[in-house]
């Protein structure tokens, strides 16, 4: 046992116990995964190689590959353009550049479905232009899901791009100017490069987020890992076949992890030392002035607006057909039930892990903590593939309860939530609560009186950010849920799965409302800092 | 040496010794009454006029604030101006509305901080901006400024791999292989430790000489401007109060502000009489400007007071503060005013030991009395 356990002899075993268990079960799936793939029949393997594996990898891979670099072309563009440049506007496009981040992806998925589709509105006004005859590529391809992940997912990069030009230390252009160098080439020769670490953190967001996304490609029938394991599950109910796709889809997201995890070793030394300045914004020329608010305008419309809009008018017309009825409140009350419950255990589930990681950094108590960020590479039809597999064949009395759906919410979220807990619980300084011992408080008075007040934001941080994903969540959902236990998340997906795009508006339009007080609140917390 | 006030001096006045200064050098830099008013956040410079000779070192010397930078600053093209002009060998670089690029000024630049590129070895840091070379010319350029900076063993480490010396003169090395026409220095030893920094003043120095650079250099610290400086230029509140040798900036400063932060100086008031200025510590010679009756105050700075025993006198000790090659005295006057001495280390009195003052008068400063406020 080491010293600091010695000091506080109250809580430590059965709270290391508790964690032990906790990060057991947290791995489980995971595990069970692995297992089931390792121990399938050759002849599965052999099939599936030689027909869908080099598809859906090739898919994967290159849908991955695409939005990455569409989102690192817009996301650093538009980074540049409001940290660098006064245009009329800029503030606020500033701002709302992250408001794609509330749409989820099934959401723009089935708006671009229709905006893109044979006689929707683009196709039309095309056909005005170029004859009755031409079409468009169809959106229920490469190119659409590409895309649709784009501007869904470029925010990741602006942001971490964003903070990073406002917190280059304006010396290291400076000397490159001193040195003879013009502006462009200060941005590719200095800038761009000592920015490095921040845009590939963006990018590594970005690719798991394509590699594990379900509601887009599958409303726009791309056929990646993710969606060809939900497959195998609902149309073939072939779980060892499902297994052995999720083990690949969990390589390939591993690869990309590892991959981020060793740049950002190499690059550990690129922080700005010294004394820091803030650069001043240029002036734009009007032709300048003229394009930057065209392309953000544009970019902003095509991510946000017009979707929003189109939510909205649909919603209306929903609205005034009768849609929002009392089954409407039933979902509503689903989706929060669900939610409520799921970040509230999580939370629960997660203290002890964080806790012990950060005060008694023991190797088995880190390593229950890098346990439970294993749902960060077990895609939602993953985990729900491992625990529907589990539940029927150890406790089939539990399967199709709602208490299922709850652990894979937890399971698949707490990654996020700890992300905000642990830091939350670094900044409370063991010197704080030994003040309060010292003071003649025992060590729930101490936990009440100093701990609990000062962690309990990121704590407040965490249990949103796990109520809103878990209340977006697809695929577990759909796999996992009660018989007619349907919530707003399922409703958008099978009402736009028919193509009725008014009906799925008002739970999409909700859950985008929802959504955007937390993203704010999330991104208030560094916003002028950066 | 008198000096009349508030006049002022503005002759290149020689540095003694120093045999590089002859009168045939061309001038490389001129401010002509620049100007630099933004808003209120940022430290504004006012009508600051200078010119720099090829070869010369001039120090910006100033409290933090005083426009030290922003005046560097407008000098490397970072900063425009608002009023004024300022001329870069011969050309005209900045003008209200007229801004040449930093990179086309042909300056070198060296930061407080250093700001060595992270992302590149030392090698490829001092070639950052000789791109136009071939690539044989371009190693060869950083092989020579290397060697003559001392850092050839250190060519393919990183940034971070070196220490807070070895990074300085990475830095100088990668802004003096261009050539500058002036090399610019902002604080540049103030990330040392005091030891390092004195050696590196030192290296700093004979570097310059030996490659002729023409050098700007900013500090807030009046002993690194004595050291380095042919001329010092004083900045107080954006306003340029006195630009002389560092001898001169030390025994005649123009200003009381110049007086007292180029080094310590006690001001004692004193009236002109019979044409001496009569003070409660002594007659100092008078200075023909003022007329008689005036009130002045005198400046007088530690190293011309001296000391000695004098049994019943009413002056004395105060309090002694040993600095290791010296003892600062303060002495109380029989009016309250208090002014200070500085003694040999070994010259040893208790507190409160009456004593007579010997003040030293060549180097009397006189001040029209309402300038000490």
């Amino acid at each position: 046992m080491n010293q600091a356990a010695a000091i506080k002899p109250a809580l430590p075993d059965s709270l290391s116990l508790v964690a032990l268990t906790v990060a057991g079960l947290l791995c489980l799936p995971l595990a069970y995964v692995t297992y089931m793939a390792l121990t399938a029949d050759a002849a599965i393997w052999s099939r599936l190689w030689t027909t869908r594996i080099p598809e859906l990898l090739f898919n994967t891979t290159a849908l991955a590959l695409g939005v990455a670099a569409g989102t690192l072309l817009l996301g650093v563009s538009l980074a540049w353009l409001v940290a660098r440049r006064d245009f009329p506007g800029q503030p606020l496009w500033e701002w709302a550049l992250v408001l794609p981040l509330t749409i989820p992806s099934y959401v723009l998925a089935y708006i671009y479905s229709h905006l893109l589709g044979a006689s929707g509105p683009i196709e039309s006004a095309w056909q005005i232009l170029a004859g009755p005859d031409s079409h468009l590529p169809s959106p229920h391809s490469y190119a659409g899901a590409a895309l649709v992940m784009t501007l869904n997912t470029f925010p990741f990069v602006y942001l971490l791009a964003r903070a990073a030009f406002l917190n280059l230390n304006v010396s290291y252009e400076e000397v490159a100017r001193a040195c003879g160098v013009s502006r462009a080439g200060t941005l590719f020769r200095v800038t761009l490069p000592l920015m490095r670490p921040a845009i590939v953190a963006g990018l590594s967001l970005v690719v798991l987020y394509v590699v594990s996304d379900f509601g887009a490609v599958s409303l726009l029938r791309y056929q990646t890992l993710t969606y060809a394991v939900y497959q195998q599950i609902t149309g073939r109910y072939d779980p060892t076949a499902a297994s052995i796709l999720s083990l690949l889809l969990v390589i390939v997201a591993l690869i990309f992890l590892i991959t981020e995890r060793w740049f950002r070793q190499q690059s550990r030394f690129f922080q700005t030392t010294g004394r820091y300045r803030a650069r001043a914004r240029r002036q734009c020329s009007p032709l300048g002035a003229l394009f930057a608010s065209v392309y953000t305008i544009g970019v902003f419309a095509a991510s946000f607006g017009v979707p929003a809009l189109l939510l909205v008018q649909w919603s209306v017309s929903a609205v005034s057909s009768g849609a929002v009825d009392a089954r409407f409140f039933g979902f509503v009350w689903n989706s929060a039930f669900l939610s409520g419950l799921a970040a509230t255990c999580a939370v629960l589930i997660g203290l002890p892990l964080a806790y012990l990681a950060s005060r008694r950094p023991s190797r088995l108590n880190l390593l229950c903590l890098q346990a439970a960020y294993a749902g960060y590479v077990l895609p939602g039809p993953v985990g729900a593939l491992a625990l529907l597999v589990i539940f029927s064949h150890l406790a089939p009395f539990w399967y199709g309860t709602a208490a299922v759906l709850v652990i894979a919410y937890v399971v698949h979220f707490l990654p996020a939530g700890l992300q905000s807990m642990e830091p939350a619980l670094q900044q409370v300084t063991p010197n704080l609560e030994e003040a309060s011992r010292s003071l003649g408080f025992g060590t729930a008075a101490t936990l009440r009186r100093v701990t609990l007040p000062l962690v309990r934001s990121g704590f407040i941080a965490a249990w949103v950010l796990m109520f809103l994903q878990s209340m977006k969540e697809l695929p577990a959902t759909l796999l996992l849920r009660p018989v007619g236990f349907d919530t707003l998340a399922v409703r958008v997906w099978l009402e736009a799965s028919e193509e009725y795009y008014q009906l799925a508006a008002p739970s999409a339009l909700l859950i985008v409302i929802m959504t955007i007080p937390a993203i704010l609140l999330l991104i208030s917390k560094d916003w002028r800092a950066a | 040496m008198f000096h009349s006030e508030p006049m002022p001096s503005i002759e290149h006045s020689r540095r003694p010794g120093n045999p590089q200064h002859d009168q045939h050098r061309p001038t490389v830099l001129e401010l002509r009454n620049v100007s630099c008013i933004y808003g209120m956040d940022r430290p504004a410079i006012t009508d600051i006029s200078f010119a720099a000779l090829e070869g010369e070192i001039i120090c910006l010397l100033g409290p933090s604030g005083c426009g030290k930078t922003t005046t560097l600053r407008a000098i490397a093209g970072f900063e425009p101006v608002t009023g004024g002009e300022i001329h870069l060998e011969g050309r005209l670089v900045s003008a209200p509305g007229h801004l040449i690029p930093t990179e086309q000024r042909r300056i070198g630049m060296v930061f407080q901080e250093y700001a060595l590129f992270p992302h590149l070895r030392v090698q490829d840091n001092v070639a950052f901006g000789l791109q136009k070379l071939s690539t044989d010319e371009r190693a060869t350029q950083v092989r020579l400024m290397l060697e003559m900076v001392g850092l050839t063993d250190l060519a393919a480490r990183y940034p971070h791999e070196l220490s807070g010396g070895q990074q300085q003169r990475v830095a100088l090395a990668r802004a003096l292989v261009q050539k500058p026409a002036v090399l610019l220095l902002d604080e540049p030893f103030s990330n040392l430790d005091p030891d390092m920094a004195g050696k590196m003043r030192e290296d700093l120095h004979d570097l310059l000489r030996r490659t002729k650079t023409t050098a700007i250099l900013v500090t807030h610290d009046h002993d690194e401007a004595f050291a380095m400086a042919d001329r010092i230029a004083v900045l107080n509140n954006g306003r340029l109060e006195q630009l002389d040798t560092p001898e001169a900036i030390y025994h005649t400063p123009s200003t009381p502000f110049v007086a007292d932060f180029v080094g310590q100086a006690d001001f004692i008031p004193g009236t002109i009489e019979r044409g001496k200025v009569v003070t409660e510590i002594g007659e100092f010679p008078h200075q023909p400007d003022y007329r008689g009756g005036a009130t002045v105050v005198v400046m007088i700075r530690p190293d011309d007071v001296h000391i000695a025993l004098l049994a019943q006198s009413t002056t004395h000790i105060l309090a002694r503060q040993f600095h290791g090659s010296e003892n600062l005295y303060t002495i109380g006057l029989p009016s309250g005013r208090v002014v200070h001495s500085s003694e040999p280390s070994t010259t040893v009195y208790p507190v409160g030991t009456p004593v007579e003052l010997q003040v030293n008068a060549t180097h009397t400063v006189l001040f029209e009395q309402h300038l000490r406020t």
